[in-house]
């Protein structure tokens, strides 16, 4: 699988590039800057792209906004975003255009390799990851909006891992219940969020996610 | 009919009312002249009974409600733990007389209690009387055909007469029942006494537009009246002052006096539409040498109070600003009461002096000498003339008022050495407060850094260091080490995520206020709306001022006022950054009280920033954040 980088310290890009190699990933290019990520995005065409937010020349979100306008160039192109900090506007951002293929990490998540590496794998086979945090945010900060009301403890954190990209095996595995049961919650929570049911991992974080988003911009 | 039963019965009230002060003011004159306090508190909760009575009638019989304006009862004295009752710095053996004592307090110091005298003393001959204005017209119609001289006219007029009656009575029911919720309502709001429907009629609106500006004319004519007063004792002090020697009336006249070039500038430059700030220098500090002593000038004086007074007559008379208000205080008098006092001498002479009386001479036949109501001896114009007079008076009005606020301004304003003396001392104090904030920022920095991060940064070496040593001899201990030396690393991050976003948050670098202001909204536990006009950056320092403050005034919101909903607007109007916050929680907000607003008003105020909130009981709460942008700062360093 060919990946392009861009990370603008030394060391971490490297690290990553190491990382990423070992997992039988293929650099197809490790930039540094904003405009060389465009073009190398644009040159390559790579099955996953692993991007900094903040790029020179700017130090700004050079990163963020090189990837999205790869991805309106390319609908679909897979982009894992990572950052210092998450911030809920980027996510949505990211989220705008609900074609998929899209994370958004703290950086902080490459120490653990083998779930960084999962997310880069998820995200690059269409998938949606976003960083627990995000995740947290948006569910602590509406603790009594309408329909999230009616959700149990455990519908939330099914929802909440949901939200992260896991399919219902791995929730059966990191809560220590049967998948028989996670497929119970989901239903429950699909019909309680009042959505229809889908087998397809990506539309479901979508849908979930485009829930809690329209929960906050409609209010 | 039934309005003027109303009326008869609003009329009764104001008799009882005003029977029953007479009570209360006899007995008075025992409590407050021979010092029998005691005797206080009953007849004031008896005048309470009949305003009461007042109240529950006007709305029984109007619809008109009034609040009860009383501040709550003081509590009853507690026994302490010794046995004592305390009050202030008394300690008593019985309750009954801090109980007294306190009651006193409540009942003389609550303005309710003296609204309530005067209505019940003014209400007969003013506002109550209204309310049977109409039936005493009503009695007059049915009586005029006997006493007038021709029947028929007699009739006529007598019919006509009832008639007004009949139509005026329920308005003259309303005028009381308002009358009565103004002077028994507590102090209102104009919007609580006015209905809409009123306010919007024409002839009203123009009597409006036509009559303030000369009744304003004619309070600042009264004031300039004043002035002569004021002067005369300011003649009076200098001249004793440094005639007689007694210099201790010097500052006394000088700024004890001010308070009514002060009214002038606050309350009545407003009515005029020319904005006049106080000019006066600041008090300088007193400063002490190390021997003990305090400098004022080139004297050093042993004890404060001395230097006090020394620094106050060389800080009043060192002044401009001093002599140009004196000068003020006897040329306004001239000056500014002839140019208020025109018009209105014109609308008053006008109609009392012509029209008024030769319409009252007309009617009733009578004959008044040759002085009103009569023209140069003549009376046919007095009419005319009359009305000519106050319509000039009316018309001039509008540039009287303009005129006369710029003559304030004239002597009473800053002149270029006080606005500069002003900002400098204002920019010494908010230099003063940013290096002091700035140096406790870095402080809690600091500390955040050396007992988070670095601390976790040791123990993440030593850490290595033991995984080092076990790698050979013991692997699996190795590698659970490793795991925890992961989550340190882990918990390190996120501590030094936390302090970062404290120093500068990165959404702020990275994408500039509106955006940042964006992801507070996102991030806050109330639903927040941002709207904005802003395109485009403002210098670094500004931007977080003003992020900081949203994010602070956003906390308020949720945590204070509990609110729901917050509306965030940023807009820039002509080199001016506003940043409205507006949040429907239960208000109340007291800028005196909370350390958040003043930290807020500190932070804004280092770029001449200011804050502004609005927050009546029961919300909206609302913060107006003003920051001056357009100016180019000097080169501030934020690393």
């Amino acid at each position: 699988m060919r990946v392009v980088l861009a990370e603008d310290l030394y060391l971490l890009r490297e690290g990553l590039s190491q990382l990423l190699r070992a997992h039988g990933f293929e650099i197809a290019a490790a930039v540094e800057s904003g405009p060389e990520l465009s073009a190398a995005l644009a040159e390559h065409r790579p099955d996953v792209a692993v991007v900094d937010v903040r790029l020179p020349p700017s130090y700004t979100d050079e990163g963020l906004r090189a990837a999205i306008e790869a991805r309106r160039q390319v609908p679909g192109l897979p982009v894992l975003v990572l950052s210092q900090h998450v911030e809920q506007l980027y996510a949505r951002e990211l989220l705008a255009d609900g074609s998929g293929g899209v994370g958004y990490l703290l950086k902080d998540r490459v120490l653990n390799a083998d779930q960084f590496i999962d997310a880069v794998n998820r995200v690059a086979s269409g998938g949606t990851v976003m960083d627990p945090d995000v995740i947290a945010k948006l569910l602590a900060n509406r603790p009594a909006a309408g329909r999230i009301d009616q959700l149990t403890a455990r519908e939330r954190e099914v929802l909440a891992l949901m939200a992260e990209g896991r399919s219902n095996a791995a929730i059966s595995q990191r809560l220590f219940v049967s998948e028989g049961a996670v497929g119970k919650h989901t239903a429950s929570i699909f019909t309680k969020l009042n959505l229809s049911v889908s087998d397809d991992d990506n539309r479901r974080v979508l849908a979930v996610l485009a829930y809690l988003n329209s929960l906050r911009s409609q209010a | 009919m039934k309005a003027l039963a109303k009326g008869a019965g609003l009329f009764g009230l104001a008799v009882i009312g005003f029977l029953g002060s007479v009570l209360v003011i006899a007995s008075f004159a025992p409590g407050f002249g021979l010092g029998m306090v005691f005797l206080l508190p009953a007849p004031i909760l008896f005048a309470r009974k009949a305003a009461g009575l007042a109240r529950r009638y006007t709305l029984a019989w109007t619809g008109v409600s009034i609040a009860t304006p009383y501040t709550p009862a003081p509590p009853p004295p507690v026994r302490q733990p010794d046995g004592w009752y305390r009050r202030d710095r008394q300690l008593y053996r019985k309750p009954w007389l801090p109980s007294m004592m306190a009651n006193l307090d409540w009942l003389l110091g609550d303005n309710a209690t003296w609204r309530d005298l005067a209505w019940m003393l003014l209400s007969p001959f003013t506002g109550g009387l209204i309310a049977v204005l109409p039936a005493a017209l009503i009695g007059a119609g049915i009586s005029m055909p006997f006493w007038l001289d021709q029947r028929w006219a007699g009739l006529l007029a007598g019919a006509l007469t009832v008639l007004i009656g009949l139509f005026t009575a329920p308005y003259a029911v309303r005028v009381t029942a308002r009358f009565n919720k103004r002077m028994l309502g507590g102090p209102l709001l104009r919007s609580d006494v006015d209905d809409p429907r009123a306010v919007a009629h024409p002839m009203r609106e123009w009597f409006g537009r036509a009559l303030v500006p000369v009744l304003k004319l004619a309070v600042l004519f009264l004031t300039s009246i004043l002035g002569v007063l004021v002067f005369a004792a300011t003649v009076a002090g200098l001249v004793l002052g440094y005639g007689l020697g007694l210099f201790f009336l010097v500052p006394m006249v000088l700024e004890d006096l001010r308070w009514l070039a002060d009214w002038r500038r606050s309350s009545l430059a407003p009515w005029t539409g020319v904005s006049i700030p106080r000019p006066y220098r600041p008090f300088p500090e007193v400063p002490r040498s190390d021997d003990g002593l305090y400098r004022v000038g080139k004297n050093l004086y042993k004890t404060h109070r001395w230097a006090m007074f020394a620094q106050r007559a060389l800080w009043l008379t060192k002044d401009p600003a001093t002599w140009r208000e004196v000068l003020w205080r006897g040329t306004d008098p001239i000056i500014g009461g002839l140019i208020a006092g025109v018009p209105v001498l014109l609308v008053g002479y006008g109609i009392w002096g012509f029209a008024l009386p030769r319409v009252v001479q007309l009617l009733f036949d009578g004959h008044s000498g040759a002085w009103y109501g009569h023209v140069a001896g003549q009376a046919w114009p007095a009419v005319p003339v009359g009305l000519l007079l106050a319509w000039v008076g009316i018309a001039l009005a509008p540039k009287a008022l303009k005129l006369h606020g710029q003559w304030s301004k004239l002597l009473l304003g800053a002149n270029t050495d006080a606005v500069l003396a002003q900002r400098v001392e204002q920019l010494t104090v908010s230099r003063a407060e940013a290096s002091n904030a700035s140096a406790a920022e870095l402080r809690r920095i600091e500390r955040d850094l050396h007992d988070g991060t670095q601390a976790r940064l040791v123990a993440l070496g030593l850490s290595l260091a033991a995984i080092e040593r076990l790698m050979d001899t013991d692997p699996p201990a190795a590698k659970e080490l490793i795991g925890k030396t992961r989550e340190a690393a882990a918990t390190a991050l996120r501590e030094l995520r936390e302090v970062v976003r404290g120093v500068h948050p990165p959404v702020l670098a990275e994408r500039g206020l509106v955006d940042a202001v964006r992801a507070l909204a996102l991030d806050s536990p109330v639903t927040a709306r941002v709207s904005t006009t802003v395109t485009r950056r403002f210098p670094d320092p500004i931007e977080a001022a003003a992020y900081f403050a949203v994010a602070e005034a956003l906390g308020n919101a949720a945590r204070h006022a509990e609110a729901a909903n917050v509306d965030i607007s940023l807009d820039e109007t002509d080199d001016l950054l506003r940043i409205v916050v507006r949040d429907d929680g239960h208000g109340g907000a007291d800028p005196g009280r909370g350390s958040g607003l003043r930290g807020l008003a500190r932070r804004l105020g280092i770029f001449d920033g200011t804050v502004a909130i609005s927050s009546p009981p029961g919300g909206p709460t609302e913060l107006t954040m003003e920051i001056p942008c357009a100016s180019s700062l000097p080169r501030t360093s934020t690393s």
